[in-house]
């Protein structure tokens, strides 16, 4: 299942790099396309903004068929607090001076950049843990993306978005 | 379980929509449109091969075998000795995501018409009083630009509905360039109108554009580049009717694409409307309701020239790579 997760990981940061460039962040000392998942980051008690963050929820796992069949349920949480300014780095630099009035369009181009990131809902399975990372025979699939309610916490927009992950567990796969 | 060969098991197709194609049946001659999945079964979704003409996803897609087995019994006591087809039969419904010409015709079972633009004057009825006179095709006219001349295109504007089509010449028969869209049963039944065959064609499109006596269209006319005598009528719309003695008939394609890169291809060489216009209310929030086109098709036999057989439907079936089979 690991291989699935991270498939999904990486077909989203793929794509939403090349969607929205300039949509970065900074993790560990290093400029990368602003997705992350939890799971495989440091502890924090934080909230990052302006980027997605993944996390891993419900698994159900169909051992019947041909190859058991497992469905990751997977939490895709964003906030922002409104425009923020970015060197061509694409690191954050400071407000703009909007004084946050602009945090709903830049939730709804979140929103957007999901919606788009998330098409075409598949992609081969790949095994990130060898170099170069290895095709598997099978397709990691998903559903629709479901979106949750907006969430104020302050002057801060937060919205959590759940996809379900399916992917078939290959012999030998953990 | 993927085996040491690199092969894992095959599994049951799993999908998400249905995407509808059509293709012409040369109704006079009985000629469907055959779709070889050995030849085009990969095709990408978006770019059908020729003529398949792509209908959008559809809907509540269900096929039904209708074909009754019934068993040859002998002997005492009576036993099942062999088993005999006595009846085939197979039919389809669905609805459409798309609304356009097409899917309303094929939805509407019978005639689908256009609702050209009326004479000054002309009596109220039901399916359109009479039409304006139409208007010649200068023979420079393409599938994407009709040249009417400068004079003509003054009465267009970007954005108007056309039919392109011959007029109506007094025979009986099937009328309709493209696709046979209608039964003419006598020259009087249709008041011998020249607009007649434009009324029912399948031949439409939308202006997007006028420049120098020309009308550009947003997409080609299904029927390609205006033949000889072609003429153009304006139309604000469609009409279709319950009732009628015409059937719409259609060669049918649909895919079934698998989350795997596995691919399940129903073809329906001969699909005719077996009911009238129907629709599907889909509730979106109170009170907005999606509308949605509804067909039911009962599927007619063509001799499969691998071995003579006479069959109703194809379903072709489409690995996923390195798949068991």
């Amino acid at each position: 299942m690991q291989n699935a997760k991270d498939t999904f990981y990486m077909a989203l940061r793929g794509r939403l790099a090349e969607l929205n460039p300039a949509r970065t962040m900074v993790v560990r000392g290093a400029v990368r396309p602003g997705i992350v998942v939890e799971e495989n980051e440091l502890p924090s008690a934080g909230t990052s903004t302006d980027a997605f963050v993944l996390q891993w929820t419900a698994l159900k796992v169909d051992p019947h068929g041909p190859m058991p069949l497992a469905a990751m349920s997977c939490d895709i949480r964003y906030a922002t607090d409104g425009a923020i300014a970015r060197t061509t780095a694409g690191t954050t630099a400071g407000t703009t001076g909007n004084g946050g009035m602009d945090r709903g369009r830049m939730l709804g181009e979140m929103d957007a950049e999901l919606v788009q990131a998330i098409e075409p809902r598949s992609a081969m399975k790949m095994n990130y843990a060898e170099t170069p990372a290895a095709a598997m025979a099978t397709r990691v699939f998903w559903s629709d993306v479901v979106f949750g309610a907006v969430k104020a916490v302050g002057e801060r927009l937060t919205r959590t978005a759940t996809v379900l992950v399916f992917a078939y567990q290959e012999a030998g796969e953990l | 379980m993927s085996g040491a060969n690199g092969l894992v098991a095959g599994v049951a197709p799993v999908t998400r929509r249905v995407r509808a194609y059509f293709a012409p049946v040369n109704r006079v001659t009985g000629a469907a449109t055959i779709f070889d999945a050995a030849q085009s079964g990969g095709f990408a979704l978006d770019a059908p091969p020729a003529p398949w003409v792509d209908l959008g996803w559809v809907k509540n897609f269900t096929r039904r075998c209708e074909t009754k087995v019934t068993a040859m019994l002998a002997g005492a006591p009576v036993m099942a000795q062999s088993q005999v087809r006595a009846e085939v039969e197979a039919t389809v419904s669905l609805e459409f995501e798309r609304w356009g010409k097409l899917q309303l015709a094929l939805a509407s079972g019978t005639q689908q018409m256009n609702l050209l633009k009326t004479a000054t004057g002309a009596a109220a009825n039901g399916s359109g009083g009479v039409a304006e006179a139409a208007i010649a095709l200068n023979p420079d006219s393409t599938a994407t630009a009709l040249d009417v001349g400068a004079t003509a295109a003054a009465q267009f504007s970007v954005g108007d509905l056309v039919a392109v089509d011959v007029d109506y010449g007094g025979t009986t028969g099937y009328v309709g360039s493209w696709v046979s869209a209608g039964y003419v049963k006598s020259a009087a039944a249709v008041g011998a109108n020249a607009n007649y065959t434009r009324r029912v064609t399948l031949n439409v499109g939308r202006v997007a554009g006028i420049s120098g006596g020309v009308l550009q269209l947003g997409a080609a006319l299904p029927a390609g580049a205006p033949a000889a005598g072609m003429q153009v009528s304006p139309l604000v719309g469609f009409v279709d009717r319950e009732g009628g003695s015409f059937f719409q008939e259609w060669s049918a394609l649909f895919v079934m694409e698998g989350e795997q890169g596995d691919r399940v291809l129903y073809h329906y060489p001969r699909l005719q409307a077996m009911q009238g216009s129907t629709e599907k209310m889909a509730a979106l929030a109170e009170p907005l309701e999606q509308v949605r086109l509804a067909g039911a098709f009962r599927a007619l036999p063509v001799k499969d020239a691998a071995d003579g057989e006479m069959v109703l439907c194809f379903r072709s079936y489409l690995p996923a790579a390195m798949s068991g089979v």
